[in-house]
């Protein structure tokens, strides 16, 4: 095996690649939170007045909670008060008209993470909202969207042209009340993507927003908001990167779903934010509350998340099952290597009739890294011939990390059908064995075996992002197994 | 709202303090004394706390149960005759009585014990075998876990202490008996069992209680089987209706020991049972569990299972029955430390809901630290399988019996494992009164 440790050792060594920072002139607040920042952050945004008085009351809520403890992850307390909450790249005048205007730096940072913001290079009809520290910069192919009447922008934009439908549906899935960092978010989120597919209206091409933290100190707060009205379809891809730093960064993001009747939203994640270095030291910490409400019959939502990057991840995307014959789908794969760690999971709260939820997680632990699956599968009185089948799998990789699996399954209806499984396992001597006696290497052995894991998850994912997600957990991982 | 509640138990703590055995042992004082200021401090455990956040016990906090104490005569025994007790006892065991938390040397029976073995009283234990008691009462559990442990550790007033020496073999099982007598009263007992090498032993722990008189068991278990020792204990839960009962094991197994557990929670209105086990190289244990409620019962079972060293094994069923307005509770943990490599764990919580109120919650948990392991778990929550109940009925069956029989059937696989007829026939019997047994005819058991 001593062959197979080195190659392995050379790739795991390898560098994140997203880890540049990119110098520009940036407006950036001084570290520090109190309701004079969040006047001034209102301000800044030219925000209507409902909003400053949602963000102030938000905030009077957060100063009254404290920090959950209650997940699997050990994490110093963060001093809020040390972030800045507001960082964005100078702009000329009112924004960018045009992607000319966009700082040529910033349009090069995304071009290195290759995501050109340029449409005609565009080779996939994929409309991306491009989201630097605090502010949106771009939106592509708007035009066409705005034809289909599909409302793609900034979720800052969306505040100034479509309030109705903020004031509606904001905080309607995750009260600025809900939990400590949702509240968090709530009063200090800066931009974010907002999403509105009119009835009967299939979105014409995948919509994408990319996230990038660039500027120190400051924290990541973005909100994003979809809804899709009666018998809509949208596809939303979600994607995430940061530059290396020694200290730890804040990342807070709030994400909610509307579905209404039947609707479908199908939305994926590949986060690679920057997980920190050899010795646990920096990375970012990121702690999402996203929920989706399947409100009208027959809608479904469907998850589909690859965690590979974050010194510690805290979310757990859910579906609230409200209408008849709603579906919530989770799929996910969770990677820790070295120090970071992941509580991860998923709620089902099932409440209309015939509502079925489906769960496959895959863990995988390598180095140092503490993986965990936490999810909720509640079936409420009403929701009569529920179902729900869980399967939740955790490899381990190396003998110094750990996996948990804690599920929570409460059932308050006889005609529900609830099954739940897990196991864990390492990569056996014997598979690896077999496929060396094959003629494969015990590189590919590993890659091929853990793929082969990951599978029915990585099948869920748009095309562009199963390719990327099988090279970053190939990258993320291999080189742990010796 | 508990140290409120909490702290009117402790008041009534000093009233009785002194007539608590094992005043004379300076290490149990102090072990008292520790364990008296954590209950005071955070009182019983509360819904916040994660390894209880289905069960409320603040009902108990509410109600200030009464310490039995030895020296005031049971006022209301003589209701309790023989005959009624002698139902619970099960023929060909030794058998050891403990009436609302006392031992009663009276209705008791250990003819015939073999000399080196000793089972008796906790409060006798403490005076003829202090020292064997210092070195293991409070060894296997630990007192700041959660209150009803600290609660115990105080509290207790008697209880069963059973030594069984190395390589001794016990032909008969030993049966303890708690019966608690009258109404709010609380029976808090204290139990050690220790199996040395290579020894083996069975016992069978029963609860039970007068009609439906409100009382509080809170039982400790301490275990301790050694090197390749071989161990089952047996609990059979059936306090009276109103009861509220926590019973913990907290079971330590030496290397190439075994033990089994069988659980069945039948009886009380709101029931707790922790059993937490630490597994040293090489040993095995089995787990298993059956848990039926009816009316407005609570049953919470809650395990722990925790892998120390190499190549130990684990395999654990609980399964549940719950009907009516029943809430049926399983929380399992098995945890893996970072030596323990080639752990071989399996769980499995099988529920079964038959109306519309009964609730199921279920939490497994794996924690797993090393890396060359083999564990899984399994979930259901349901109703009985429509072709099960279609073949029975395209065999002549009406609906309602075929429900009967697939439901007698479902719990019937954790009766069948009991090892000791005498038990099984009680056991059986248990089961049959709490659900509608037509169709089930017990010829065919």
């Amino acid at each position: 095996m001593s062959a197979s440790t080195q190659e392995i050792n050379n790739l795991i060594n390898q560098d994140y690649k997203q880890g540049f920072v990119t110098v520009l002139e940036t407006e950036t607040f001084a570290p520090g939170l109190d309701e004079e920042v969040i006047h001034r952050l209102s301000k800044v945004k030219n925000e209507p007045e409902f909003m400053l008085e949602y963000r102030l009351k938000a905030f009077r809520h957060w100063q009254t909670m404290r920090s959950p403890e209650w997940a699997f992850v050990k994490f110093d307390p963060i001093d809020y008060q040390a972030i800045s909450y507001y960082s964005a790249p100078k702009r000329k005048e009112d924004g960018p008209k045009s992607l000319d205007e966009i700082d040529p730096q910033v349009l090069e940072a995304y071009k290195k993470l290759g995501i050109p913001l340029d449409e005609q290079e565009r080779l996939a009809g994929v409309a991306v909202d491009a989201v630097f520290d605090s502010v949106s910069v771009a939106t592509t192919f708007k035009g066409k969207l705005k034809d289909a009447g599909v409302i793609f922008c900034p979720i800052s934009e969306a505040l100034r042209d479509h309030p109705d439908l903020i004031k509606q549906y904001l905080g309607s899935v995750v009260p600025h009340t809900d939990n400590y960092f949702a509240a968090l978010n709530a009063a200090v989120f800066t931009d974010g993507s907002f999403v509105y597919i009119p009835k009967g209206v299939r979105c014409p091409m995948e919509l994408s927003t990319y996230f990038r933290i660039n500027a120190a100190n400051t924290g990541q707060f973005e909100r994003t908001l979809i809804i899709a009205d009666e018998g809509s379809h949208v596809s939303y891809l979600e994607g995430c990167t940061a530059p290396m730093r020694d200290e730890n960064q804040l990342h807070a993001a709030v994400v909610e779903l509307v579905a209404m009747k039947d609707a479908t939203i199908k939305y994926s994640t590949v986060q690679n934010w920057y997980p920190g270095d050899k010795e646990g030291k920096g990375g970012i910490y990121n702690f999402v509350t996203k929920r989706a409400d399947c409100r009208g019959d027959n809608s479904k939502v469907s998850w589909t998340q690859v965690e590979t990057g974050s010194a510690i991840t805290w979310k757990y995307p859910s579906c609230i099952l409200t209408g008849d014959n709603a579906v919530g789908e989770f799929y996910s794969v969770a990677l820790t290597n070295n120090y970071q760690q992941a509580d991860t999971g998923t709620k089902m709260i099932h409440i209309g009739k015939n509502t079925r939820s489906t769960i496959i997680s895959k863990g995988i632990s390598a180095g140092k890294g503490q993986n965990t699956y936490r999810g909720l599968v509640k079936v409420l009185k009403s929701a009569a011939y529920a179902r729900n089948y869980t399967q939740c799998d955790s490899l381990l990789v190396g003998d110094k990390c750990g996996a948990h699996t804690f599920p929570y399954v409460e059932v308050k209806q006889p005609s529900a059908q609830v099954e739940h499984e897990a196991t864990t396992s390492k990569i056996s001597e014997d598979q690896l064995f077999f496929c060396q006696q094959r003629g494969l290497s015990a590189e590919d052995a590993v890659s091929m075996i853990v793929n082969g894991f990951c599978k029915a998850v990585f099948k869920e994912l748009p095309m562009e992002f199963a390719v990327e997600a099988q090279a970053l957990l190939g990258l993320s991982l291999e080189g742990s197994v010796g | 709202m508990s140290t409120f509640s909490a702290s009117r138990y402790t008041t009534e703590y000093q009233a009785i303090a002194a007539t608590l055995p094992g005043q004379a042992l300076v290490w149990l004082k102090e072990l008292r004394a520790d364990a008296l200021e954590k209950f005071s401090a955070h009182g019983f455990p509360s819904p916040r706390e994660e390894e209880w956040r289905y069960t409320n016990v603040s009902v108990i906090e509410k109600k200030l149960f009464a310490t039995v104490s030895r020296e005031t005569p049971l006022p209301k025994l003589q209701v309790v005759d023989a005959e009624w007790l002698k139902s619970f006892q099960l023929e060909d065991t030794w058998s050891v009585v403990l009436i609302d938390g006392h031992f009663s040397a009276e209705f008791s029976d250990l003819d015939g014990l073999p000399e080196t073995v000793s089972v008796m009283g906790m409060a006798d234990a403490l005076t003829k075998q202090p020292e064997l008691l210092e070195t293991y009462l409070g060894r296997a559990v630990n007192n700041t876990e959660h209150g009803f442990i600290a609660f115990n550790t105080a509290w207790f007033t008697d209880g069963l202490f059973v030594h069984v020496p190395a390589k001794q073999v016990l032909e008969k099982p030993i049966q303890v008996l708690h019966i608690v007598t009258q109404s709010d009263v609380m029976a808090i007992t204290r139990n050690v069992i220790i199996i040395d090498d290579m020894a083996e032993a069975r016992i069978i722990e029963s609860f039970a209680g007068v009609g439906d008189n409100n009382y509080l068991t809170a039982a400790v278990t301490e275990v301790f089987v050694g090197r390749n020792a071989d161990h089952s204990l047996y609990k059979m839960q059936s306090e009276s209706e109103k009861a509220y009962h926590f019973g913990g094991i907290y079971i330590k197994q030496a290397q190439d020991a075994r033990f089994t557990h069988h659980n069945f929670a039948f009886g009380g209105l709101l029931a707790r049972s922790d059993i937490h086990v630490d597994l040293d190289q090489a040993s095995e244990c089995e787990l298993n569990g059956l848990y039926l409620g009816v009316n407005r019962q609570h049953i919470d079972n809650h395990t722990r299972i925790y892998h120390l060293k190499p190549h130990a094994s684990s395999r654990e069923i609980y399964k549940g029955v719950l009907g009516d307005r029943a809430r049926g509770v399983f929380q399992g943990r098995v945890i893996v430390a970072e030596d323990a490599q080639k752990t071989d764990s399996q769980m499995n919580n099988r529920n079964l809901l038959l109306s519309n109120e009964a609730e199921a919650d279920t939490k497994p948990q794996l924690e797993i630290y090393a890396d060359d392991v083999k564990c899984g778990h399994g979930v259901t929550v349901g109703q009985l399988d429509e072709k099960s109940i279609f073949y029975l009925q395209s065999r002549c069956i009406d609906e309602e019996t075929a429900r009967n029989m697939l439901t007698f059937a479902f719990a019937n696989e954790m009766v069948d494992k009991i090892k000791i007829k005498s038990l099984h026939d009680k056991v059986l019997e248990q089961v049959l009164v709490r659900f509608p047994q037509e169709g089930v005819e017990k010829s065919w058991l």
